[in-house]
């Protein structure tokens, strides 16, 4: 059968309908005690309250089934958990013919109730156990009015609430059971075409959702094929180039050095676009992060040691704080160390001159929070939805600087999400930005949980 | 000075080093595979070797650095390794991992290699040696 629910959610129904038939068994407690002791109905109280005692139990012994099937796994057994619901739905027809028959039978208007069951069955199960289902309710609902009609069974009347003697009377009897069946038989055939409408939609869903994957596989494996050989190209290019405008073969005149530095200046942005590319490809296509556990302190002085001199050439005051509790985080360590230099780097090449730049690494509990302050030209507001896209690149980072390839920062989201963290940026008042990436510290096992796609 | 090797399969990337490297007075020799590396270092052992990591299969860079510090009449030559892209050869820049991605070169560059760099590069490690 296919399931209209994933695994997950189906067991949070099950819970569900087990959660909600403790609500029930309050409320068959209170409507009994209401109606016998307030509204003078006559009741086979004593039946009742025994009743909702094994009502207790009964839902105990469930919730506890549901509770050791789903305990401590993400993907708890679907098949299972669809047998659990079953039997919840076939025991409820049960246990509400039970309670209908010491509660006035045909004349006790909460048979009605048999419809809610009906709708749970029609769109957590198949259309073939759905009918099934109606044809259990239709069964036990007639065989209980057939017995008392017949005297072998016995009527509680419900005293002081319906006319009482309507059991006995064979044309009504067979008139509600008739209307009875049927109605439950067009709920399920209702509510189980529009359940299979959307089963349909799902499943097309999925099948689309599948297929854009694998295009999408398939296009991150033309890019990483193009661009390992343009760069093969161009490293070539870029050595012999270097031979010439480096004077290694001859001194060069003027015009000569400037074209040659041209054309020296256009590979160097060319290669590092294609070196960019091939990282985030890489990245993308990778199943998981390589995990090593590692001192905090030493990437951040790596990170810091990469963009202090850029800094310092543009007189960039650069500072760092770190958390004096924060020791070993887990993650892949050159990924986060590229990240944390990529957007150091990007601080210091769109602050101004005399401008600050400040890195905090605070500890917060399981999570590592960074942020990279700045005091440069900012992002405007309106393309801050846009800034990590790929080749995305702000119209007034574009007038600083014509080099940018527009996927650093691609690659730092690509890096933060790979180990279960989130980054965000945001324009501070005074001027300039915040980069806060917010990092699990991780464990060997968490962080590969999460990345195995 | 010295006698170098550059063992790669880009006739232009090898020129281009050649260049820089005569340019210092270095003598240079080249071979574009494995084996025609090995047979020119068996015939004529040089001061160092210029190896890149991919060659006409991922691996034989890797190779061919393994069997020369595998051998001891090669092991004390100082290999410098020319990488694509650092982190996703393989190469684990940690001594301490120790499985056998780990590789005794003496040194590690990215490609491309500006002039200075190479030739800072070359002759330190020379010195060292």
């Amino acid at each position: 059968m296919e399931e209209i629910l994933q695994s997950p959610s189906m067991a949070k129904r099950a819970i569900w309908l087990a959660n909600l038939r403790w609500v029930a068994i309050g409320a068959l407690v209170v409507a009994t005690f209401v109606s016998s002791r307030f509204l003078g109905v006559h009741l086979a109280s004593r039946q009742l309250y025994y009743l909702a005692g094994a009502l207790l139990v009964y839902n105990a012994a469930l919730y506890g089934l549901l509770r050791w099937l789903t305990r401590g796994r993400d993907e708890p057994p679907s098949r299972a958990i669809g047998r659990v619901i079953s039997l919840q739905i076939s025991g409820d027809l049960a246990i509400l013919t039970t309670i209908l028959h010491f509660a006035g039978g045909i004349e006790n208007p909460f048979a009605f109730f048999f419809v809610f069951h009906m709708i749970i069955a029609s769109i957590l199960r198949s259309r073939i156990e759905s009918y099934i289902q109606a044809g259990l309710a239709c069964v036990l609902f007639g065989a209980m009015v057939i017995l008392e009609y017949t005297g072998l069974l016995s009527h509680h009347p419900l005293e002081g609430f319906a006319g009482h003697g309507l059991y006995r009377d064979g044309i009504f009897v067979l008139g509600s059971l008739f209307v009875f069946c049927v109605t439950l038989f067009l709920v399920v055939y209702m509510t189980t075409s529009i359940a299979q409408q959307v089963r349909d939609q799902q499943e097309e869903l999925e099948l689309a959702n599948r297929q854009l994957q694998e295009k999408d596989k398939l296009k991150n494996e033309y890019v990483l094929r193009v661009s390992h050989d343009v760069k093969g190209h161009l490293a070539a290019i870029q050595s012999c180039i270097d031979t010439v405008y480096d004077g290694l073969l001859g001194p060069l005149n003027h015009a000569q050095k400037d074209m040659i530095g041209r054309a020296h200046r256009r590979t160097a942005q060319a290669l590092a676009f294609v070196t960019d590319l091939l990282k985030l490809t890489h990245m993308k296509m990778a199943g998981k992060v390589e995990i090593s556990c590692f001192p905090i302190r030493q990437v951040v002085a790596k990170a810091i040691g990469a963009v202090k001199d850029r800094a310092e050439a543009k007189s960039v005051s650069l500072t760092a704080e770190i958390s004096a509790s924060l020791d070993i985080i887990c993650g892949e360590q050159l990924l986060i160390e590229e990240t944390l230099e990529n957007l150091l780097f990007n601080a210091v090449k769109y602050t101004p001159e005399g401008g600050k730049v400040r890195l905090e690494v605070l500890d917060q509990g399981k999570q590592v929070v960074i942020h990279v302050r700045d005091t440069g030209i900012g992002i405007p507001w309106d393309e801050m939805p846009r800034i990590f896209e790929e080749f995305y690149r702000a119209s007034n980072a574009r007038t600083v600087d014509r080099e940018g390839t527009g996927l650093g920062l691609s690659f730092a989201k690509q890096v933060v999400e790979r180990h279960g963290g989130q980054i965000t940026v945001q324009n501070n008042q005074a001027g300039g930005c915040t980069f806060t990436i917010i990092l699990p510290k991780g464990s060997d096992r968490s962080i590969a949980q999460k990345t195995v796609l | 000075m010295a006698r170098i090797l550059i063992v790669d399969d880009d006739p232009d990337i090898i020129e281009a080093m050649r260049v820089v490297l005569e340019n210092r007075g270095h003598q240079v020799d080249s071979a574009f595979d494995g084996a025609k590396a090995m047979e020119k270092i068996t015939a004529n052992k040089p001061d160092l070797v210029i190896l890149d990591v991919m060659m006409t299969t991922p691996q034989e860079g890797f190779n061919l650095a393994r069997q020369l510090k595998q051998d001891c009449k090669t092991a004390q030559i100082p290999i410098l390794m020319l990488t694509a892209v650092k982190q996703k050869t393989g190469i684990d820049f940690k001594p301490e991992a120790g499985d056998e991605t780990w590789l005794p070169v003496e040194g590690y560059l990215d490609k491309p290699v500006r002039p200075d760099v190479l030739i800072e590069k070359v002759e330190a490690l020379l010195h060292k040696a």
